[in-house]
């Protein structure tokens, strides 16, 4: 592994909970769509069944958002995109250097979205939205004809949207997630810049085809412990895919820091790849250089630690 | 006659003479039968006698002819179309404000582009509504689809409406994009949007009265229709709870004359009441003027 001189950027970091009931809260909004008795009356997070020791509760006393920083230093991460939580304002707020926000769009609210989305542009310069096929209530395909206003909105602000592929891990259908549906979306849209996240699994080798076709599309590994990174994605990043293929955490929502980095030097990335990867493709994808507020996202304020080889 | 010049009516489809066989290619490069592909020279003239333009083919001014024509038969005010080669929607806009209002053809294929020509036209020419023809875009686009979303997205946005063919279509292609039934989702979806069906909605006119009742942003135009013509079921709604809900189209130069439609006009059975609103006051309403 090779850590790029002036940091690493995490495209997906959280905050963590200060009780087990806030966390809850978190995923309300796709508990209509759970059926099983498991799902409903035992877990916590609603893919525990694939997840251990999930790092996201902290002491009532503890600053969520200082102990997340210290933890991004700890792990060269210098910058971070987080969610419009209270919590990721605030810390945009207090560590503009530091943290990008992106904004969640809701295919069943209609122009509503579209105008939460010019206003989160407008006010808080979001580098992305970021939409969850499955577990929309009632849920949304990614082809679905309620996506395509948010994908117009998309180009028309010149930012990314990520949205998830696959398999989706909490128990509900699957199907508005199918990988293939990614191609009349780039059909339709060729100026999108779409970030597939949260693996595309099994349908990996099908990501890899349609990252090949769609100049637009691209990958990124939220939610996905380095030592499952998939193998088509590892072998398209060493080869043509080099650009394509962008570093995603799943701190705390699912997995530490401390598990990631433990992994992450087994990756078999080329040389090459690792800056690419763990920096340069995100900068570019998400233009985390430009700027319409006066903070610069420069490395002003970081711990980074200079080519830190591991 | 008289009490319908004095309103001074507003006419949501007009346009001026042009040259036939460039304005329907989009037609003609479709249709499959021999009549409609070697025959017409209007894809509809099975439907329609003594068609305007054939009339006025070839004349010097065609500003001129249908401002003569409005003139004549009371209508103040006609929606016409910015965006075609020649020009001639922007020229009119510019030496007659008073008299034209300004529309545009809105394509679904077209993606962004068209998005873009939306922002463009509001903004430069003011368009007040994107017109759109399911059944006639090709490849077809049906009034529900995915590839309509962003049009109806962007003029709730920009606070604009859509004028939409609904119903069997005239030309003969396949009708299925424009089922009426098609409106009711895209309805719920935009509650917002101020959506006007054009070129009748038959068969399905009692489905439109019922789906008018429910979404109050869905109005009615009686574009491509001669007064003789318009259903029964839609006078009816006019002269009971639909009298804003009700709009007066017409289809000059392309199919009807001015005077027929105005002739005709005085014999539907509209209530009093009724009439400023269908010729003028439901328009300027959807159209914000």
């Amino acid at each position: 592994m090779i850590i790029p001189p002036e940091g690493i950027i995490d495209l997906g970091i959280g905050f963590p909970h200060q009780t087990i009931e806030e966390k809850k809260a978190t995923y309300d909004f796709f508990r209509p769509l759970l059926k099983d008795k498991q799902s409903l009356e035992e877990f916590e997070f609603p893919a525990q069944y694939m997840f251990k020791d999930v790092p996201d509760i902290v002491a009532p006393d503890v600053d969520p958002v200082a102990w997340v920083v210290a933890k991004l230093d700890e792990f060269h991460i210098q910058q971070a995109l987080t969610g419009m939580s209270e919590k990721g304002i605030r810390a945009k707020r207090e560590y503009p250097d530091r943290f990008h926000l992106f904004a969640q769009a809701d295919p069943n609210k209609g122009v509503e979205t579209l105008r939460a989305m010019d206003a989160a542009k407008a006010e808080h310069d979001i580098k992305a939205v970021m939409t969850f096929p499955s577990g929309m209530f009632p849920q949304v395909a990614v082809n679905d004809k309620k996506m395509y206003p948010i994908y117009m909105k998309c180009v028309e602000l010149d930012i990314p949207i990520m949205i998830n592929g696959g398999i989706v891990g909490p128990r509900m259908p699957s199907w508005p997630q199918l990988v293939e549906h990614f191609d009349e979306v780039l059909y339709d849209f060729p100026e999108l810049t779409m970030v597939m996240m949260h693996g595309g699994e099994p349908w990996t080798a099908l990501a890899v085809k349609l990252m090949l076709k769609w100049p637009g599309l691209h990958y990124m590994t939220s939610a996905f412990a380095p030592k499952h990174y998939p193998k088509d994605i590892i072998n398209y990043a060493n080869s043509r895919g080099s650009d394509k293929i962008m570093y995603c955490g799943y701190f705390p929502a699912g997995l530490s820091l401390e598990r990631q980095f433990r992994d992450m030097p087994n990756v078999a990335f080329n040389d090459n790849v690792w800056p690419k990867f763990l920096r340069e493709n995100a900068i570019r994808v998400f233009k985390l250089d430009q700027s319409n507020s006066n903070s610069t996202g420069n490395s002003t304020g970081t711990s980074s630690t200079t080519g830190a080889q591991t | 006659m008289s009490f319908i010049s004095d309103i001074g009516a507003i006419d949501t489809m007009i346009s001026f003479p042009h040259d036939m066989q460039a304005t329907y290619k989009f037609i003609t490069d479709q249709v499959k039968d021999t009549q409609s592909k070697e025959e017409f020279e209007f894809p509809v003239e099975y439907m329609f006698k003594d068609v305007p333009d054939k009339q006025y083919k070839g004349t010097d001014d065609p500003i001129g002819v249908t401002l003569r024509e409005m003139d004549r038969w009371g209508v103040a005010r006609g929606m016409i179309g910015v965006g075609d080669e020649a020009g001639l929607g922007e020229k009119a806009l510019k030496l007659h404000p008073d008299r034209f209002i300004a529309s545009m053809s809105g394509d679904p294929n077209k993606g962004m582009d068209g998005i873009r020509d939306i922002v463009k036209n509001f903004e430069l020419h003011n368009v007040r509504s994107v017109g759109l023809f399911p059944a006639g875009t090709f490849p077809q686009v049906a009034i529900n689809d995915k590839l309509m979303y962003p049009i109806y997205a962007k003029c709730a946005e920009l606070g604009i409406a859509v004028f939409c063919c609904a119903g069997v279509p005239g030309p003969r292609l396949r009708m299925a994009p424009q089922r009426v039934e098609l409106i009711d989702e895209v309805m719920y979806d935009f509650p917002d949007l101020t959506f006007v069906t054009r070129h009748g909605c038959e068969p399905w006119q009692d489905l439109a009265v019922k789906l008018m009742l429910k979404w109050p942003n869905l109005y009615y135009s009686t574009s491509a229709f001669a007064p003789k013509h318009y259903p029964k079921a839609i006078i009816d709604y006019a002269n009971s709870r639909g009298a804003d809900k009700i709009i007066y189209a017409g289809y000059f130069p392309m199919g009807l004359s001015l005077q027929r439609i105005m002739t005709e006009m005085e014999h539907v059975p509209f209530k009093a009441e009724v009439w400023p609103k269908f010729l003028r006051d439901n328009a300027a309403k959807v159209l914000k003027l």
